[in-house]
This record gives structure tokens, C-alpha cells and sequence, in this order.
């Protein structure tokens, strides 16, 4: 069934990101090397967690703003981190976890940004003003986060903009406990807005007449899936193909029942990742690729191959 | 006779005025200064240059070097070697150059860095009246040349020429008996480390170290950690001013890579190391004796 | 014998917020189980915002909704979702699905928060579909489906809700004669059978006085007129209401309204 192909594909993927890397470590050596424990497996183990965490929030966010192309960095929350990390960098805030921590609270700070932006028109989230105010709160972190890089110490900002656009380099076990224990609050919020969502696509009044709190619904949504968007780009910078894809992927081998999408999407979004992760680090090895381009181009392909069998049948 | 001597007379006038104006095309005339820079531009100057505007640090130790530092009235504000660099006006960061800041001072000659982004402010400098000269100054080899080219545009060429044989020599020696092996990592996330087509990678042949990412031709490339640990190097060396251990020592993934865990940096000031320049020589042997002594 | 009051709409006056006027002034309205209301009215007269009212979507600022004894602020929207069904006019579609699908959202209310679908849940879906003549197409993509076929799909949903009072909002718009035929035998024989509650929108006059029980006439927000078809739709009511002439004829015992041409015709 295809679930199951779904799990063992998980399974496979998470071998292969631990058993392939630039550094080559002998098969026999693999239950000792430090590279494989310290290294490349809380890497995979990261890479599988944020590409679950960013197709869950993708699939979310699309329902919540009823528009299919919608991806979680449309709302400002890319721009926010961008312009915390530039501002750690730039006052020289100390500590290994300043970076992620900073864009951490610039995306957050974007996310109430745009929040505040989007209770504009009455008590009540507009997401269509939500998606302006997202957009609008990302040009204008963009714009002071560039006045920053060009008012100070050029080199090391302009290094910043490489962590922006994507990468797990920083993956370490702290890293992946820290995701464990933050990541299942949100995932359990969107878990139990799954049915509700699925009226929301009627449109607002008919789901309301079918016993959904709308208004609770789109607060609690957008709040689940913009703190797990937060957490994906303070520990792995921008990559932003996953959840705009994923979401559609499962929909056209899984159907529309959110029940059934968040987890599948959460298992695609970390294969995905994963994948994306171990082709970042061979392809090229010694060097390394930006996984946010190997996203695009691993992502783009299958898409195009599933939508063409599901048209036709 | 008074009449063709008039005319003599105009002619030779008019001759004087058709040559004053055909100069720009006529190789160096008598006073008169021509090198080629590396944008393959022909610059001329009439005399030498007698108030330089200096865009790049390393220029700026060039000019000190071969004599001609009290003609500077303008240089970068990370211009700051010899120490009498700092008396001379700062005009900005030089990345772009603002034209304004150095069109005030009134210079004869702007030394620039040849990048792609200089080139357009080159010719608006031109276009001011302002020579401009733009330089490569990527790799050791190119330290010779540009030393050559700035003495005979400040009329000091047996200075310049006998630093420039000084840095050629340098440039030249065969690579020492490599003993230690290091890295350059000049950013932690992603991991960026310097490639063998940089002046840094050059240092540490001569120095007598293997740059572990000699492999890479590029001056810099992105790299996962585990790939560093791998190569094991025994020294990480870090373009830093401070000696306390950078940011990313105390992280748990890099504990990987055992030079990081056991602490074994090189920290190499900018000064001296972060940019061609001619105490090359002297950074060789600082390094030399660095690796020689570190434990 | 007394039916049971569903809905008891007393006195309640509308106007939605940076409005210049009330959208409804002073309108009440009382549904017992087994009973059919239609609503009439020009287009703007406060139809929809009666239903949203009514239903607490809309807070009145004069006068009182009831439902089961209980004022509409009151109730949960998932505990009303299971007494109240509602075809709003205007519904989405944004990702294709199947009929079943589709009348199985009508359970979410009785569904719990994880829980999944039980065997009786699955029932209820078919048993909608059977009352709804929709049995055939549960396999079918929604769009696929013609107007009328759509409708009654809608309606197995609201059924399928397993409410006491179904609410229609002007269903039949861009739907022919026969499927605006089989939607009103439809509502009139859940309303039979079922003993449901019925509120229907619609602009068809005549049959709302074939087959509704009582008709409440609406013009610019106030209630013209309501009570048993033949009392409300006579011809000095519904001409002031809809600003034109008509014959009123009878037909099966119901009022029937026929628009006359203004210049030829003489009443």
C-alpha cells in the first residue's frame, strides 16, 4: 500500500543519508566512527525533522489561506530570521546559539508582525490581508537587513547571507533535542485542526455552519505553523521549495482529508529534505551545495512526474 | 625676412598646439608617464603622480614601501598599515568607492582594486579628469607587477623595483618540505574553507604546511564538517586579531574535527596575513615559526 | 398537539458594521419541527443576514434568536451543527472530491477531536444519500455533477448532519424547472417524513405557495408579511413589495402569482 511505500522510502532515506557522505567511512566502521554519530546522523535525523516540520506547515498554511500555492515563507518569516541573524552578527552577540536563536526571534517578531497586520480589518484573521502583510513585513525586513550589510563589516554579513540560504551544517545532537521537544506542541495543534480545515476549504460561513470555530481555527494555525516554520529556519536557514510542493504532492497520491495529509506530508517534506541533504553533501564532495537549490531540483521533476499520471487517469 | 619668420613662428606654434593635442595617443613624451593596468587600459599621466588616493589596503603598504606614502591624500578606512596610514584622510570603505569623498581630495592618480565593481567607478573617476589605475592583487605573482607599475607612476622606480624583486623572489621559491597540514576556515555555517587559487593557501606552502583543501582550485568553497574531520588537519588556522578560540569551538558537532577539539588554532592577524602585501616575506616566516612552535 | 419550537426569531433588528441602514429592522420568525418556511424578497432585502442571525453567525442589535429554548450566542458551533443543517449560497470548492466525501463532512460534528469514523457515522452518510436520491452518485467527482445533482448532494450533507432544522439559501438559482421541481418535493418530503424543520431562501415565488407551510415575505429589512401562503402572497402585498404589477390566480388551492406587461395587459 502506499503508505507503507511511504515508510520504507523514510527508512531508506535515513540509511542512505547516514551510510553516504563526502568523508568516506569503511562499511566496517560505521558503528565506531564519530563522523556517523556526531555527525551525519543527527544531520539526517535534523534534515528528516524540518522537511516534516516545513510540509506540515505547509499543508497548513495553504488551507489557511485557501490558496495552493502558498508556502510558509510567504509570510515575512524568511526576512524576519534574515534580518535577527544579521543583527547578531552585527552587534557581535555571543555564544554558539546567538545565530539561531536570533533568527529564531526575527522570525517570530515577523510572525506577530504580520499577525497584528492581519487582525487589521476586525477582530477576525483576513488571509488575504495575512498574505499582503506577509509579504510586505518580508520586503521590509529585507530592506533593513541590507542597510545593515551595508553599513557594516562587509565579510562576515555577506558569509550570513550563506547560512540564509539553507544548509545543516549546524546540525548536532543539542540541535535535534531541541526541535524534539519544541516541534510536537505545534504538530499536535495542526494534528487537531486537521477536520476543521477540511470545512475551511468550503469557505468560512459553511465551515461555520458545520460546527467550525473559524475563528479559533485560523488564529491557532497560523500561530502552529509559522512557530514551526521559526524553528526550521533558525536551525537550517530558508529552504523554501519544500513547503510550497509536499503539500501538493500528497494531495494528488493521497487526496485533500487533512488526516491523512499532515502525517504523509510529514514523512514526504523529511524524505525530501533528507534526500536533498545527502545529494548537497556528495554531488559535489569535497564542496557542498546550498540545499535549498537541491530542493528545487529534485522537487520540481517528481511534481511534474506525479501531476502528469493524475491528470491522465 | 620678418614675414617668414612670422610665419616660421606660427607654424611652430601651430605644430606645439597639434602635438599638446595629440599626446593622449603618442607613447610617454619626455616628462610625460604611460604603464598598462590590468583592466588592459593605457594610463598616462603628464608627470608623476603627486596626490594618490589609495583603494586597497595592500596598495596603500605598496606606496609606503616604495617611497611615495607622503603622497597619498586619501585612503580606505581599513587602510591601516604602516601606522602612518591612519594620518592620511579616510574616504569610506572603498567597497563601492565614493566617488565624492575622493573626487574632495583633489587627487592625480586613484589606485584601485580591479574588480568587476571598480571598473564602472573607474570611468566615472575618468570622467571626472582623475586618472585611475586598477590592479589585480589576488595572488603572490601579482605583488611584483603592481610594485613595478606604482614606481613608475610616482617617478620611484629603483625603489619599487628592487621590492618587487624582493616579493618576485619570494613568489619564486620552491615550495617548502611540507611538515604540518592545516585549514583555513573562514566561516563556520555553512563551513567555508580556502582553496589552493588563494594567497593564503600560497603562504602556507611557502610556510612549509599542506593546506588540507589544496585540492579545491577555487580561493574558497563550502564545506561539510565531516569532510574537514576526515582530513585531519592538525592546525585550523583563523584570520582573527584576538587569540580566544572562535565561536564555533565550543559547538558539539565540530568537536568531530580534532583539531578543533583540542584546541590547536592558528590565529593569524589580518594585518599581516589577511591580504597580499610586501612584508609577504615576513608573514612566511611568522607562519613558519607558528607551526614550528605551536605545540 | 404542540410541535416542538426549533427556531423562535423575536423583534430582531441588523445593520452590519460602517452600514447607513439596518439590514433587517424588527423581524421575527417562528419554525416548529414539521414545519416548511419559505423567506421571499427582493434581492438586498435581508434574507441571508435573517439565516446569519438566527443562527448567531451575525450578533442582532435589537431583539433575540432562540434555538431549543437556548439564545443562538449561547450555543457551541459544534453542538448547533448538530441541530441546525445549512446549504449556504455561496461554498468553495478548492481541491476535488467525491460525493461520499463530501456528505461524510456532514458527520464532523458528531465526530470527535481524533477519533475516527465509526460504522454508524457511514450509516448516516448512506441513509442521507438514499433520502436525498443521490444514492447513485456516491462515487462520482463533485465536479462532474450537474446543478441539480450538486444540490441534492449538498442537501445529504446538511441531512447527514442529522439535524432538526435544514436551512436552504436560495438553492435553486441557475437550476431548470425540473430540478427546481425535485429539490422542493425533496424538502417537503424530509419535512414529511422527518419531521424536520425547514427554512428556505428563494426567489420562486410560486413554488414557495405550493409547497411551503408558511411564507415570510421580506422588503427592505421588515417583515411585509408573513403567515400561510394564500394570506401573505395577495395582490396588494406583492405588488408594493416587488414594485410591479400581478395577477394573482389559484392553482392545487395555492396562491399563484403571474407578472403582468405593464402596457398591454388590464388588470
Amino acid at each position: 500500500m502506499k503508505y507503507v511505500l511511504l515508510a520504507v522510502t523514510a527508512l531508506v532515506t535515513l540509511a542512505a543519508a547516514v551510510l553516504l557522505g563526502p568523508a568516506d567511512v569503511p562499511l566496517g566502521d560505521i558503528v565506531a566512527s564519530p563522523i556517523v554519530w556526531q555527525l551525519r546522523l543527527p544531520r539526517a535525523v535534523l534534515a528528516f525533522l524540518v522537511g516534516g516540520a516545513l510540509g506540515v506547515s505547509g499543508v497548513g498554511l495553504q488551507a489557511l489561506v485557501r490558496n495552493p500555492l502558498a508556502d510558509p515563507f510567504l509570510l515575512g518569516l524568511s526576512g524576519g530570521a534574515g534580518l535577527g541573524a544579521v543583527a547578531a552578527i552585527a552587534l557581535n552577540l555571543p555564544g554558539p546559539w546567538a545565530l539561531p536563536l536570533a533568527a529564531f526571534v526575527g522570525a517570530v517578531g515577523a510572525m506577530a508582525l504580520v499577525y497584528r497586520l492581519g487582525l487589521i480589518g476586525g477582530a477576525e484573521l483576513d488571509p488575504r490581508v495575512l498574505l499582503l502583510a506577509g509579504v510586505a513585513v518580508g520586503a521590509f525586513a529585507a530592506a533593513v537587513t541590507t542597510a545593515l550589510v551595508s553599513l557594516a563589516e562587509a565579510t562576515e554579513l555577506r558569509n550570513a547571507f550563506l547560512w540564509l540560504w539553507g544548509g545543516f551544517s549546524g546540525a548536532s545532537w543539542t540541535t535535534v533535542l531541541v526541535f524534539v521537544v519544541y516541534a510536537p506542541l505545534p504538530l499536535v495543534v495542526l494534528a487537531a485542526a486537521a477536520r476543521p480545515l477540511d470545512l475551511l476549504a468550503l469557505g468560512e460561513e459553511p465551515a461555520r455552519y458545520l460546527g467550525a470555530d473559524v475563528r479559533t481555527l485560523k488564529r491557532l494555525v497560523y500561530l502552529a505553523a509559522s512557530l514551526l516554520t521559526a524553528a526550521a529556519v533558525a536551525v537550517a536557514g530558508v529552504i523554501g521549495f519544500v513547503g510550497l510542493i509536499v503539500p501538493h504532492l500528497c494531495r494528488l497520491v493521497w487526496g485533500r482529508l487533512h488526516r491523512t495529509l499532515f502525517p504523509t506530508a510529514f514523512l514526504a517534506g523529511g524524505i525530501l529534505l533528507a534526500a536533498a541533504d545527502t545529494l548537497a553533501r556528495t554531488v559535489v564532495a569535497p564542496r557542498e551545495l546550498p540545499v535549498g537549490i537541491v530542493t528545487a531540483l529534485l522537487g520540481v521533476p517528481v511534481f511534474a512526474f506525479l501531476l502528469r499520471r493524475w491528470t491522465v487517469s | 625676412m620678418r614675414r617668414w619668420a612670422h610665419r616660421t613662428h606660427l607654424v611652430g606654434l601651430l605644430t606645439l598646439a597639434v602635438a599638446a593635442c595629440a599626446e593622449k595617443e603618442r607613447p610617454a613624451s619626455k616628462g610625460g608617464i604611460a604603464v598598462t593596468d590590468d583592466a588592459g587600459r593605457r594610463v598616462t599621466l603628464a608627470a608623476p603622480a603627486q596626490r594618490i588616493v589609495s583603494l586597497l589596503p595592500s596598495f596603500t603598504e605598496l606606496l609606503f614601501a616604495i617611497g611615495a606614502g607622503d603622497r597619498l591624500v586619501g585612503r580606505t578606512a581599513w587602510c591601516d598599515y604602516p601606522p602612518e596610514a591612519l594620518a592620511v584622510p579616510s574616504v569610506g570603505d572603498g567597497m563601492p568607492p565614493n566617488v565624492e569623498a575622493v573626487a574632495a581630495r583633489r587627487p592625480d592618480l586613484v589606485v584601485l582594486y580591479h574588480s568587476g565593481q571598480n571598473v564602472p567607478a573607474a570611468e566615472q573617476f575618468e570622467r571626472l579628469g582623475i586618472r585611475t589605475v586598477l590592479l589585480d592583487l589576488n595572488l603572490l605573482e601579482d605583488l611584483g607587477p603592481a610594485a613595478r607599475r606604482l614606481g613608475v607612476l610616482t617617478a620611484r622606480r629603483p625603489a619599487a623595483d628592487s621590492l618587487a624583486r624582493v616579493m618576485d623572489s619570494v613568489a619564486s621559491q620552491p615550495p617548502a618540505p611540507s611538515t604540518r597540514s592545516l585549514a583555513f576556515i573562514v566561516w563556520d555555517n555553512p563551513p567555508i574553507v580556502i582553496g589552493a587559487g588563494s594567497y593564503l593557501d600560497r603562504l602556507a606552502t611557502l610556510a612549509g604546511a599542506r593546506n588540507v583543501f589544496h585540492d579545491i582550485s577555487s580561493p574558497s568553497a563550502q564545506v561539510a564538517i565531516e569532510t574537514i574531520a576526515a582530513r585531519d588537519p592538525e592546525f585550523v588556522a583563523v584570520l582573527s586579531d584576538s587569540t580566544g578560540a572562535p565561536r564555533y569551538a565550543a559547538r558539539p558537532e565540530w568537536q568531530v574535527v580534532r583539531a578543533v577539539q583540542r584546541r590547536r588554532f592558528l590565529f593569524l592577524p589580518g594585518q599581516l596575513f589577511g591580504r597580499p602585501g610586501p612584508r609577504v616575506a615576513e608573514a612566511v616566516r611568522e607562519l613558519r615559526r607558528r607551526l614550528g612552535t605551536a605545540p | 398537539m404542540d410541535r416542538e419550537l426549533i427556531l423562535a426569531v423575536s423583534g430582531i433588528t441588523c445593520r452590519y458594521p460602517g452600514a447607513r441602514r439596518d439590514i433587517l429592522l424588527d423581524v421575527s420568525l417562528e419554525v416548529r419541527a414539521g414545519e416548511f418556511h419559505a423567506v421571499l424578497g427582493p434581492n438586498g432585502s435581508g434574507k441571508t443576514t435573517l439565516v446569519r442571525a438566527a443562527l448567531g453567525l451575525v450578533q442582532p442589535i435589537k431583539g433575540q434568536a432562540n434555538i431549543l429554548g437556548r439564545p443562538a450566542s449561547a450555543w457551541g458551533r459544534r453542538d448547533l451543527a448538530r441541530v441546525v443543517g445549512v446549504l449556504p449560497q455561496r461554498e468553495d470548492n478548492l481541491f476535488p472530491q467525491r460525493v461520499r466525501e463530501t456528505v461524510l463532512l456532514g458527520r464532523y460534528p458528531h465526530l470527535s477531536l481524533f477519533g475516527g469514523v465509526r460504522v454508524a457515522d457511514r450509516a448516516a452518510v448512506e441513509r442521507a444519500l438514499v433520502a436525498c436520491d443521490a444514492a447513485d452518485l456516491a462515487d462520482r467527482w463533485l465536479w462532474t455533477l450537474s446543478g441539480g445533482e450538486y444540490q441534492r448532494v449538498r442537501l445529504a450533507r446538511a441531512l447527514a448532519q442529522e439535524p432538526k432544522l435544514l436551512v436552504l439559501d436560495e438553492p435553486t438559482t441557475s437550476l431548470d424547472l425540473r430540478h427546481d421541481m425535485e429539490l422542493f418535493e425533496l424538502v417537503r418530503g424530509l419535512v414529511d417524513a422527518h419531521g424536520l424543520g425547514a427554512i428556505l431562501i428563494t426567489h420562486h415565488v410560486n413554488l414557495a405557495a405550493r409547497f411551503a407551510d408558511r411564507v415570510l415575505l421580506l422588503a427592505g429589512g421588515r417583515a411585509a408579511a408573513g403567515g400561510a401562503p394564500a394570506q401573505v402572497l395577495t395582490r396588494e402585498v406583492v405588488e408594493r413589495v416587488f414594485a410591479w404589477p400581478v395577477a394573482i390566480t389559484r392553482f392545487d388551492g395555492r396562491p399563484q402569482m403571474t407578472p403582468l406587461r405593464k402596457k398591454e395587459d388590464h388588470p
